[in-house]
């Protein structure tokens, strides 16, 4: 735990190095097998990559929302990562491990806003990590659900 | 009735598994599906994390303002820590999560520290050790209520859960009687229908063996059968009808009866089979059934019926009987029946001809007296006239006179002879002691002699004797009773013909008499003794002034009825015509 919180300060640390060299706060760090990497993402950087919605339900929320961001695959794409999973951690330091296939399989989003309003950080904010839900059964499931990382700050690729 | 029981129970038990089979069938489906169902896990139910999340965050908060206020962390630090908490909130406060804490109890406790945590003061630039502690005295309780909630929480998660299990368990044994259900009901079906099976091959061996009898019964039957189906074509043709019509079962099967054999296209053939087909037994006796040309027929009886199929005529059975034997019999016995009566109507005929005879006997007996002194006092005064002029000539007659005159008086004697013979026959008749004597005899012949004696007894009378040409003149009768009847006839008519006329004999036959017609223009009979003349002792009034007995015809009619003759007078045409009537000797086939 303690190590955990030592982790995010540094994570904190970054950011706020990159926030006071860039114009706009870095709001993603990604590590791991990229290019260039570890590389951390101001909100113009990710609104660079292709923009799509997605119409889904959540499982924490009533009814459907519409959510915009990029997909998943556009951003190790373009990041040229290697690996087969990836690590999501959010700002809260929850960790979990995603198949890359997910990402392939599904067009799986990182969204910034939800029913054209940005995520905040208050919320689920700023970025959330969101699955085609209605679109496909199979993603109807717990082992899925615990995949939707929201206030998603850093990505390993392994 | 135990049989009704057995077939109803075996009917009703299979129908009755079959429903119960449904009923769990779909009973357990819908329960599983049910399981299916529950056996989702919602992240609602995940509540017991999200409090425990709460609580971190709330926890690392409070730690944050206290190394605030050690200062060791900045405002953005505790800002960050602020928003994290406030996303929890946020979390609670939205969809599943607000209606679990509702149901935990913690909705009005949950708003209080939202609205406390809405309401703090914007964090300064500048955080001050003081104003870290105050925030964190203001956020004190916020890791207590989570932690509070946490345990709630597992509670009724736990309750939630084990109620779950307990309803799972319940549908689980549901579906596991079901199932039970469904294997027992399963192999009820399975015995029926073993059972079906087992009774059904039995009842198809037996319906077998029953088409087999069938076929042996009318295979091996003498009578020929025959079937048609009701649009008249042939279904069946046994080996006796094969031998019957000379035609093979592959000829006939399939084919119309009238093309089969013309025999079945004869009226009453056709329209018994029809009949047959409209529902109508009929039957024929020997039908004639030619099977060759100038071969002798066989007569068949026929009887067709109408086959039915729940009360519907599906075609006719023809049941043909060679009845060629019993035909022959009756034919034989009608013909018997016919030669018969015609040997009765032979008898009483000749049964009638003997009594007529017996009659006529009978009367000429009466009138014996009579009779002698008219039919001898003809050739007594012949005879007596031939001697008287013996005795006047004297010895003037030359030998060949005396020897003519001598020969007609023998004559006479000799015909009287012949007469009193016959008379003493016709007495023996009488008695029984003979039949009449009947022999072939030419009246033609008879005629000639009797003419003879008639012209030399009367030579002033012209006597013309005639027959046809062809004439079959040979009777059967006595020739004395014959000569006698003509004599008669022939010097009745000659008694009473008129000087200078002509008195004429012919003989003559019809289909199965020989005829004999005495003809005289003489003086008429009077109508009113027409009826008479044949009665003894009768003279009618053109006899006056004339010689006689009165029985000259009696005798003549009695002595013809003897032979099965007759005599009679012709209906008067300007002439006298007495008509002698005998059977021809050859009978009645000319």
């Amino acid at each position: 735990m303690r190590r955990l919180a030592i982790k995010s300060l540094a994570i904190l640390a970054l950011w706020a190095s990159q926030a006071v060299a860039g114009d706009a706060p870095a709001v993603l760090r990604v590590s791991g097998q990229i290019a260039n990497g570890p590389i951390l993402l101001d909100f113009s950087q990710l609104r660079d990559l292709p923009q799509i919605g997605i119409e889904t339900s959540t499982v924490v929320t009533d009814g459907t929302h519409r959510f915009t961001g990029f997909l998943m695959r556009d951003l190790l794409e373009h990041l040229d990562a290697q690996g087969d999973r990836v690590m999501a951690t959010g700002l809260n330091d929850y960790v979990v491990d995603i198949p890359a296939s997910d990402f392939m399989q599904f067009d799986v989003i990182i969204a910034h806003s939800m029913d054209g309003k940005a995520l905040d950080r208050a919320d689920k904010g700023p970025l959330w990590i969101i699955y085609p839900r209605d679109d496909h059964t199979e993603l109807q499931d717990i082992r899925y659900d615990y995949r939707w990382v929201w206030q998603l700050s850093e990505i390993e690729v392994k | 009735m135990r049989l009704f029981g057995g077939a109803g129970l075996r009917l009703i038990l299979p129908l009755v598994a079959i429903l119960v089979f449904v009923i769990l069938l779909t009973f357990s489906l819908l329960r599983m599906v049910e399981v299916e169902t529950d056996m989702r896990v919602d992240a609602e139910q995940n509540m017991l994390w999200v409090m425990h999340q709460s609580e971190s965050a709330a926890r690392r908060l409070v730690e944050a303002t206290m190394q605030a206020e050690l200062g060791e962390v900045d405002a953005g630090q505790i800002a960050l820590r602020l928003d994290l908490l406030r996303s929890r909130f946020a979390l609670l406060r939205d969809g599943p999560q607000h209606r679990f804490v509702e149901q935990i109890g913690l909705q009005q406790q949950l708003s209080q520290m939202h609205t406390t945590l809405q309401q703090l003061d914007p964090l300064p630039k500048d955080f001050t050790p003081a104003q870290a502690r105050q925030l964190r005295l203001e956020l004190a309780t916020f890791p207590a209520f989570f932690a509070q909630a946490a345990n709630k929480t597992m509670i009724r998660e736990w309750d939630n859960l084990g109620n779950r299990l307990e309803t799972s368990r319940n549908q689980l044994r549901q579906i596991i009687a079901s199932l039970i259900g469904i294997m027992v009901t399963g192999a009820i079906l399975t015995f029926t229908l073993v059972l079906a099976l087992r009774l059904s091959r039995q009842r198809n061996r037996m319906l077998r063996r029953e088409r087999d009898f069938s076929g042996l019964l009318i295979s091996s039957s003498g009578e020929g059968i025959l079937a048609v189906d009701d649009a008249g074509d042939c279904t069946l043709w046994n080996p006796a009808m094969s031998s019957m019509m000379g035609q093979s079962p592959e000829q006939a099967v399939g084919r119309k009866l009238r093309e089969v054999a013309g025999f079945f296209d004869i009226v009453p053939v056709r329209n018994a089979v029809a009949e047959a087909l409209r529902g109508t037994t009929a039957t024929l006796l020997f039908q004639p059934l030619f099977r060759k040309a100038h071969k002798p027929p066989l007569y068949v009886d026929i009887k067709v019926s109408p086959m039915r199929d729940d009360g519907r005529v599906i075609g006719a059975i023809v049941f043909m009987h060679d009845a060629s034997d019993r035909y022959a019999a009756k034919e034989k016995e009608a013909e018997n029946r016919a030669r018969l009566e015609h040997l009765v109507v032979e008898r009483t005929r000749e049964l009638d001809d003997a009594l007529t005879r017996e009659r006529s006997a009978a009367n000429l007996y009466r009138n014996f007296a009579g009779m002698i002194s008219h039919q001898f006092r003809t050739p007594l005064a012949v005879a007596d006239s031939a001697l008287q002029r013996l005795i006047r000539r004297g010895p003037r007659a030359n030998p060949d006179e005396i020897t003519e005159r001598a020969i007609g008086a023998r004559n006479a004697i000799a015909g009287l002879t012949r007469m009193v013979e016959s008379t003493l026959d016709a007495a023996r008749l009488q008695a029984g002691q003979v039949g009449a004597r009947r022999v072939p005899c030419n009246l033609v012949e008879v005629l000639d002699m009797v003419g003879t004696r008639q012209r030399a007894a009367s030579p002033d009378i012209n006597i013309e004797l005639h027959h046809a040409d062809t004439v079959d003149a040979v009777a059967l009768c006595d020739p004395a009773h014959a000569e006698q009847v003509l004599e008669n006839l022939l010097s009745n008519a000659v008694k009473y013909a008129h000087p200078n006329t002509s008195v004429s004999a012919r003989v003559h036959d019809d289909d199965r008499n020989v005829l004999c017609d005495i003809i005289s223009a003489g003086s008429a009979i009077d109508k009113a003794d027409r009826d008479h003349v044949f009665e003894p002792n009768f003279r009618g009034l053109n006899s006056v002034g004339t010689q006689g007995t009165g029985v000259g015809l009696f005798i003549a009619r009695s002595l013809a009825r003897m032979q099965g003759g007759e005599v009679s007078l012709l209906p008067d045409d300007g002439t006298t015509t007495f008509r002698l009537t005998l059977p021809r000797f050859r009978g009645a086939t000319k």
